[in-house]
């Protein structure tokens, strides 16, 4: 089941499918986001686990790569996941 | 002849390279920023077996794409000036991400020495290397380094040495997915002879990428490549289903995670780090903001308290020079001039800028680079979206109400020149504690402290709603948060102390020239009465617009020197301390709002030419004015209206 990045719960993993930046519902971020996504590790095909969130609606902080990245909830509802149980 | 070696040190961000660089060169060493920009250049030398090896530290950076002015500044220094061989500073803690830029490295074909730095935090966190077996894949020569210890910087220079005499061997780049292999190979060809600065492999992936920079300079010469490159690009982006610049990224990354499997060993820990422990703590939802707000508040009291003792001891001291330059220069109008306008600004400098200045950069350097700050961006970043920057401006803001000085050096955090010059102007519309001196000695002392708390929430208001305006108006990408939460370390000393020696220098370059001329020029003015001249000549703004009596005109300008002065001459021209005797509630609550918002001080002019230009800082000091009258202006007629003081 593909859902956003910020659906996954503490602790669980997911595999990035697409990310909706530069386009679409992420329009208003241009290419140079989605670049440096992918420059930071986050490309399709990446595991990616929650570590944690922050308080109200902040960003989250996710397990990439061997390190831990926090992403702005904004452009974490834009990146989406294959949940493994 | 002298033998010269040129090294570049390039690498990720939090893996030590500048406690490599301090390790190497010692104290000489010099920084500067890179021409015309504010990002950080940091240049040194030092002597090594019959040579001297000059080294240049480029920033901290992920990728060689065109993100940041820190990326584009370190690849066209690599391509434009060809150092003779680039050191790698590469995380052992982290091999994939680090190896994903060392991948980049190797692909503009540049001799590459890896620094494997930080072996002990990787063994900690149950990771072992096989450095000799990276060396054999990559083909690049490889040392283990802990850098905070100083192990491994003797072998780096003696590497450095051996392959300057032998020659470096050339780094084999990396092969991606055939599909992508045939392509770059038909661009290369389509490339040949175009006369390109670039290897033509690197600027065939580029513009098969979308790299702005790569194809504006293909566009002028080889134009019927970039056709070519875009149908390439589309039948990659068929075959995969994810555009093209994803697809070359994804597959770098794949190859560096290969490569970083097969050279490291993961042992499984027992215990939970104790980084993690902290890590937990301070990003927790209620002991997170408990810890923010000491550390905050403890860093307040460090800077100011400091700042005030010193200041006071530096004041003690300079003004004591006063009877002995009397002496010297006599008591007449030249006198009058140096001292009052040249010397005074220079104690103001030294006594206000300097005392704060260095705690803070201390303190914010420390909290930098223990990784405590990626904490606080982390827990403020809803926070701060709301008007319209991200949670890592938060800092220089909150340090705004100190000084703002600090604050606007503060924001390059930031990754974005947007995003820096948002958070400069709005740091400039905090109140700091000069500001704070008018607001508590004037309307807090006759009004009551609640009158002045409502001003300095009638500022976050402005500020709030500045900075939405900003974030619209200013063009750009929308902001994103995007930031590597380092593991926490303990900072080290030496490169902590040398960072803040050098921004001071910096400050006081800038700052000097800027504070005399405006100094004298003011001093000049209030000599021949001009001052009076001109608080006549705005008597219509400050009399009719804003209910306040003419001589208050003076205050303003001079306030821009200091805005204290504001107040202590308040006292002097209307010649009483009483001061409630002569001015109204009203007028009070007016003057008071109209100094913290009307422009900022001299020093923080200065401070904004160096970081923004004297254009956009230009720009800032008049958009205050105007927005400090016109709100002065309203604010004094809907009390007037509301009737509160009568």
């Amino acid at each position: 089941m593909e859902i956003p990045l910020t659906e996954l719960k503490e602790g669980e993993t997911g595999v990035i499918t697409r990310i909706e930046i530069g386009f679409g519902r992420g329009w208003r971020w241009g290419r140079g986001i989605r670049k440096r996504l992918a420059d930071m590790g986050l490309t399709p095909g990446t595991k990616v686990t929650i570590i944690r969130s922050a308080p109200l609606n902040g960003p989250i902080e996710a397990h990439v790569r061997g390190y831990k990245l926090a992403i702005g909830r904004d452009i974490a509802e834009r990146i989406f996941v294959e949940v493994q149980r | 002849m002298e033998k010269r070696i040129r090294v570049a040190l390039a690498g990720n961000a939090n893996v030590g390279k500048s406690v490599i660089f301090n390790q190497l060169t010692g104290l000489h060493q010099h920084i500067g920023n890179w021409p015309g920009k504010t990002v950080e250049k940091a240049e040194g030398e030092l002597h090594f077996k019959g040579y001297t090896i000059e080294i240049i530290d480029l920033p901290g950076i992920y990728s060689l794409s065109t993100f940041s002015l820190e990326e584009l500044i370190s690849r066209e220094y690599i391509i434009n000036e060809r150092p003779d061989v680039v050191i790698n500073v590469v995380d052992a803690s982290v091999l994939e991400r680090n190896l994903f830029f060392t991948l980049q490295l190797m692909e503009l074909e540049i001799p590459l020495i890896i620094a494997l730095n930080q072996v002990d935090v990787a063994e900690r966190k149950g990771i072992k290397i096989d450095y000799r077996r990276l060396e054999e894949i990559l083909g690049v020569p490889t040392v283990p380094t802990i850098a905070i210890r100083g192990k491994g910087i003797h072998e780096l220079l003696f590497k450095v040495i051996e392959g300057f005499e032998k020659g470096f061997r050339k780094p084999a780049p990396i092969k991606y997915g055939s599909e992508i292999e045939t392509r770059i190979k038909m661009l290369e060809e389509a490339l040949r002879g175009a006369g390109l600065s670039y290897p033509l492999r690197w600027a065939a992936i580029k513009i098969l990428e979308g790299d702005e920079e790569v194809i504006k300079e293909v566009r002028r010469v080889r134009p019927e490549a970039l056709t070519l490159a875009e149908k390439m690009a589309k039948e990659i982006e068929e075959i995969h289903g994810h555009p093209c610049p994803t697809v070359i990224t994804s597959e770098r990354y794949e190859v560096a995670g290969k490569i970083a499997r097969e050279v490291q060993r993961i042992l499984p820990t027992i215990k939970l780090p104790l980084s993690d422990k902290i890590d937990y703590l301070t990003t927790h939802k209620v002991y997170g903001y408990i810890i923010m707000a000491i550390t905050i508040l403890v860093t307040f009291y460090a800077v100011f308290g400091l700042g005030n003792f010193l200041s006071e001891v530096l004041t003690n001291v300079l003004y004591g020079y006063e009877t002995i330059f009397v002496g010297i220069l006599g008591s007449g109008l030249l006198r009058d001039l140096i001292w009052g306008g040249v010397i005074e600004g220079v104690i103001a400098t030294i006594t206000i800028a300097l005392p704060y200045i260095v705690p803070f950069y201390l303190i914010l350097y420390a909290l930098e680079d223990s990784g405590y700050l990626a904490r606080i961006a982390f827990l403020m970043d809803a926070f701060m979206h709301k008007i319209g920057l991200h949670g890592k401006a938060f800092i220089p803001l909150i340090l705004g109400y100190g000084c703002n000085v600090p604050a606007c050096l503060g924001c390059r955090i930031m990754e974005t020149e947007r995003e820096r010059l948002i958070a400069g102007f709005l740091s400039t519309l905090i109140p700091c504690a000069a500001r704070s001196v008018v607001i508590l000695g004037l309307v807090g002392k006759y009004l009551g402290v609640e009158w002045a708390l409502y001003l300095y929430v009638v500022d976050l208001a402005i500020v709030f709603i500045f900075g939405r305006i900003a974030f619209k108006v200013l063009p750009g990408e929308a902001m994103a948060l995007i930031m590597e939460m380092p593991d926490y370390k303990t900072p080290h000393l030496k490169t902590v102390i040398k960072q803040t020696l050098f921004r001071l220098e910096e400050f006081l370059k800038i700052a000097f020239p800027v504070i005399v001329i405006s100094g004298l020029i003011i001093k000049a003015m209030d000599l021949l009465n001009v001052l009076y001249i001109v608080s006549k000549i705005m008597s219509p703004v400050t009399v009719v617009w804003l209910g306040l009596p003419e001589i208050l005109g003076v205050l303003l300008i001079l306030g821009v020197l200091r805005k204290e002065l504001t107040l202590i001459l308040l006292a002097t021209l209307l010649g009483s301390q009483n001061l409630h005797e002569h001015l109204t509630p009203l007028q009070m609550l007016t003057f008071s709002l109209i100094v913290m918002l009307y422009v900022p001080c001299v020093a923080t002019i200065a401070t904004c030419i160096k970081e923004f230009g004297w254009k956009k800082a230009m720009l800032i000091a008049v958009i205050e004015v105007f927005f400090a009258i016109l709100l002065g202006g309203l604010f004094y007629r809907a009390l007037m209206a509301l009737e509160i003081f009568r």
